[in-house]
């Protein structure tokens, strides 16, 4: 144990962009509620699965994989604008988040659009049967954050392109990209679960 | 009385700086100002004031239930209504009491505890108290309107399904959840963030009080604990609403999938509930037995292996059901187990109060019941843990001692000790000792003469949620005796109130650490002021206060005239950069309106949910809109 008399925190900066700031904790958090709750949400899928001779129910197309596959590939890659927006509000160079943001959403309205057209392709909705309520839920509830991050990042892109960013929304974009890159790697689960798991825990019909 | 002044160094000026201080952190005026605070006492106290009052609505409730039960054939309350009141106190107690009092009392102890000025997030905080109050108001708008729900505090189906509960009570009972788990998730993210990130200089993980380790754990495992009940309530509101499948058999659903996700989160709720608690005992234990706590680190070990085990035994809700026989026998040992980490804590508590100077206070004597009782609770645990006495005890009166008495004795009594021992810090005056004692008797007396003869009640085949019982089955005598307990416990609650009434204009005046307590709440003034420490303190030792005055020191250099503290790094607590708290902030209300039109409009109609989000989602960026000059200012 050392002695300590005053400690003087004058010199230290007033901000910090980086996983220090407590922001970033927060939205960490969020990423582990979120993440908690498709784990939950996937395990239900299956032990509903497994206590049912027929699966998928019968009547129930089996889902596409072409489209939901192409999908994944402007998702991943709008990570890229993510990353790039989120060193540039480190180096706070606004070009950087403006460009990164606009490629972030741009990629992903592509894939959103995929996936809206690849839905609107099922043959049974939440009603329908049980495997109706799961596949819903998860598209649901994904699609549900990911307008919603992509409503927020627009309003950084906006807060960017109007010139009202100060360091806390430089830390808002930093930040921000934990959301996203958490929404990009959830869904691959998810993916795999909707469009992969009837073939993988197929039962004859 | 200003804090600790001898320590603080000859370069500051103390008057400008608190002049300064007391400017940037004032509270704004008027009603609508009222309504922006974002002060975590502010917020704390809210949090407490309402769930006390949850507190005497779910007691009037547990009173209705025990006058019904008073004597065979009793006429006082139908069977439908007695299913509405047994719920609405058990969903009262444990979601909007138990769980926000917990949290209110962190939210107001914790940046006290830390060293710190507010919480990481303070309008995400206010939001949190804003969906909570709106969640009461939401259940007890539809028990005034008769659409009280009916169906148990867990609402299993396929009774609370569509089919054989229709109407809208069980829709207002999943949607209450909601705005809980709302509100407990947003405390529990920001004071994870508080305590990893805003913690004193030099209060590194080892050296921080076992409160604040025991509210780390709780908030990590509602992190992990909450987002069950989200599914497992919408599961149950959007089989009842839109028709989905998830848990209705009629529809192929399946219903024991809803209670394993529910009790997934309702097991470890119970310790959500019991672990601050313990957070308080070790509390009241340090500042009152006058020494440092024996076996800190089995303390913190064992707490934290207590938050793993949590949720490795909800099992043991469902015996009853059909289940494998392996799975049942390893949660019946993982039930046994908890039992270790629990009397791991139990005897270094003892082995403290029995090697230290023991104050005989009223919130020491809440401690001595809540080690009686509590074990009482556990003993009644480890016996129903065992499969076969479980089958033979499963929906007895049985069932109902043993949790009321790991509920009450684990987490009742020690927060009323725990309010015993912070009353001064929250008013700046000491409870009446006389009539805390009294208060202490009463309840204790009152607590045992209710739930003990429940546990004859139970072996003796009565069993839970009957609304009434023929006479001759040889359980009269002993529900009499459990219904003039229950009346001994309203009185008890009623000396505390009174107790409370009148300290708070009579009390004697407590100065700052009236316990000679050793954690840096005590260092601050009592109430404290908004800023809570002119300058932070800064830590060398596991119980600050009790340090020599030369290993004692502050933090100087943060700003005065805005609202910021100190960033410091997770294990060691070293200074990293400063961060200005936001002030005063009508958003969280508004937003917590937007959201609430949606969840509560939900309920009777499926587009609320989409109109809901939308302006939710306008209210967010209303939040987030930065105001000129972007802050901050300068470096």
């Amino acid at each position: 144990m050392t002695d300590v008399q005053t400690i003087d925190v004058g010199h230290l900066k007033a901000y910090d962009i980086s996983n220090q700031d407590p922001l970033w904790w927060g939205q960490f958090m969020f990423v582990f509620i979120e993440g908690a709750m498709f784990a939950i949400l996937i395990a239900a899928y299956f032990y509903t699965r497994l206590r049912m001779d027929v699966w998928p129910p019968p009547g129930d197309q089996f889902p596409h994989k072409l489209l939901p596959t192409l999908e994944l590939i402007p998702l991943i890659l709008s990570c890229a604008g993510t990353y790039w927006a989120s060193e540039a509000a480190k180096k706070n160079s606004r070009g950087g988040m403006a460009g990164g943001l606009t490629l972030n959403i741009a990629l992903a309205a592509v894939a959103l659009w995929m996936r809206i057209v690849e839905w609107h392709s099922l043959n049974f909705n939440w009603m329908t049967d049980i495997q109706g309520s799961y596949v819903w839920a998860f598209l649901g509830l994904h699609t549900f954050d990911y307008i919603a991050d992509l409503a927020f990042t627009a309003v950084l892109l906006l807060l960017v392109l109007i010139g009202r960013c100060g360091p806390k929304q430089r830390l808002g974009v930093h930040v921000d990209s934990i959301v996203w890159y958490f929404l990009v790697a959830i869904w691959i689960p998810i993916y795999v679960v909707i469009y992969w798991g009837p073939i993988i825990v197929e039962t004859q019909q | 009385m200003r804090a600790s002044q001898d320590i603080y160094p000859q370069s500051v000026d103390v008057e400008r700086d608190v002049e300064q201080l007391r400017n940037s952190w004032r509270h704004p005026r008027g009603v609508l100002g009222w309504l922006s605070f974002t002060t975590h006492q502010a917020i704390g106290t809210r949090y407490i004031v309402t769930a006390f009052i949850m507190l005497l609505a779910g007691g009037i409730e547990a009173l209705m239930i025990r006058t019904q039960l008073m004597r065979a054939n009793n006429g006082y309350l139908g069977p439908e209504r007695y299913n509405q009141i047994f719920t609405t106190h058990g969903t009262t107690m444990m979601f909007l009491f138990a769980v926000p009092v917990m949290e209110g009392m962190a939210i107001y102890l914790v940046p006290l505890m830390c060293g710190t000025r507010n919480v990481a997030f303070p309008r995400l905080n206010a939001f949190g108290y804003w969906m909570y109050l709106f969640g009461v108001l939401f259940l007890y708008w539809g028990v005034f309107t008769n659409t009280a729900p009916d169906v148990g505090w867990f609402a299993y189906p396929p009774l609370s399904g569509p089919q054989y509960t229709p109407g809208k009570s069980t829709d207002f009972w999943a949607q209450m959840i909601t705005f809980t788990e709302v509100s407990a998730l947003c405390v529990a993210a920001e004071i994870i963030a508080t305590i990893s990130k805003m913690r004193a200089p030099g209060m590194s993980l080892n050296r921080m009080p076992l409160y604040i380790w025991s509210i780390l754990i709780q908030s990590w495992m509602i992190i992990f604990a909450m987002p069950a009940i989200v599914l497992a309530s919408s599961y149950l509101l959007s089989d009842r609403t839109v028709g989905t499948h998830f848990v209705n058999p009629a529809e192929g659903g399946d219903p024991l999938l809803y209670q394993h996700i529910f009790w997934f989160f309702g097991h470890p709720e119970v310790y959500i509930i019991f672990i601050p608690a313990l957070g308080f005992v070790s509390a009241i234990v340090v500042a009152h037995a006058r020494r440092e706590i024996v076996g800190y680190t089995a303390m913190v070990l064992a707490q934290i292996a207590n938050g793993f085990i949590a949720f490795g035994l909800w099992v043991h809700h469902m015996f009853a059901t059909d289940l494998p026989q392996i799975g049942e026998a390893y949660f019946t040992a993982s039930s046994m187990m908890i039992a270790v980490t629990s009397g791991v804590q139990i005897f270094c508590w003892i082995a403290t109060l029995w090697s230290g100077r023991p104050r005989m206070t009223t919130a020491l004597h809440f401690v001595y019941g809540f080690i009686a009782i509590f074990v009482l609770g556990g003993l009644t645990g480890v016996m129903l843990a065992a499969v076969p006495l479980d089958l033979q005890a499963h929906d007895t009166y049985f069932v109902v001692a043993h949790f009321h008495y790991v509920l009450i004795g684990g987490a009742l009594f020690p927060l009323f000790g725990a309010f015993y021992h912070w009353h001064p810090k929250f008013t700046g005056r000491l409870m009446n000792e006389t009539l805390g004692r009294a208060n202490f008797w009463v309840l204790f007396a009152g607590f045992n003469l209710t739930f003990f003869p429940m546990h004859i009640l139970g072996l003796k085949g009565m069993p839970r949620r009957i609304y009434t019982y023929p006479p001759g089955m040889g359980w009269d005598g002993l529900n009499l005796l459990a219904t003039v307990g229950a009346w001994i416990i309203a009185a008890g609650g009623i000396l505390f109130i009174v107790n409370f009434l009148w300290s708070r204009k009579n009390g004697e005046v407590a100065g700052n650490n009236p316990w000679d307590a050793d954690s840096l709440e005590w260092a601050a003034s009592s109430p404290p002021a908004n800023y809570n420490f002119e300058y932070l303190p800064a830590v060398t030792s596991r119980y600050p206060l009790w340090a020599p005055r030369e290993q004692r020191g502050v933090v100087t250099g943060l700003a005065t005239d805005r609202r910021e503290a100190l960033v410091t790094t997770l294990m060691d607590a070293e200074p990293h950069h400063r961060y200005i708290l936001p002030g005063s902030s009508i958003w969280p209300l508004i937003s917590a309106i937007c959201v609430t039109i949606g969840f509560a409009g939900s309920v009777f109609n499926g587009w609320y949910i989409t109109w809901g989000a939308i302006i939710s989602g306008l209210a967010f960026i209303g939040w987030f809109w930065p105001k000129r000059p972007l802050e901050p200012a300068h470096d």
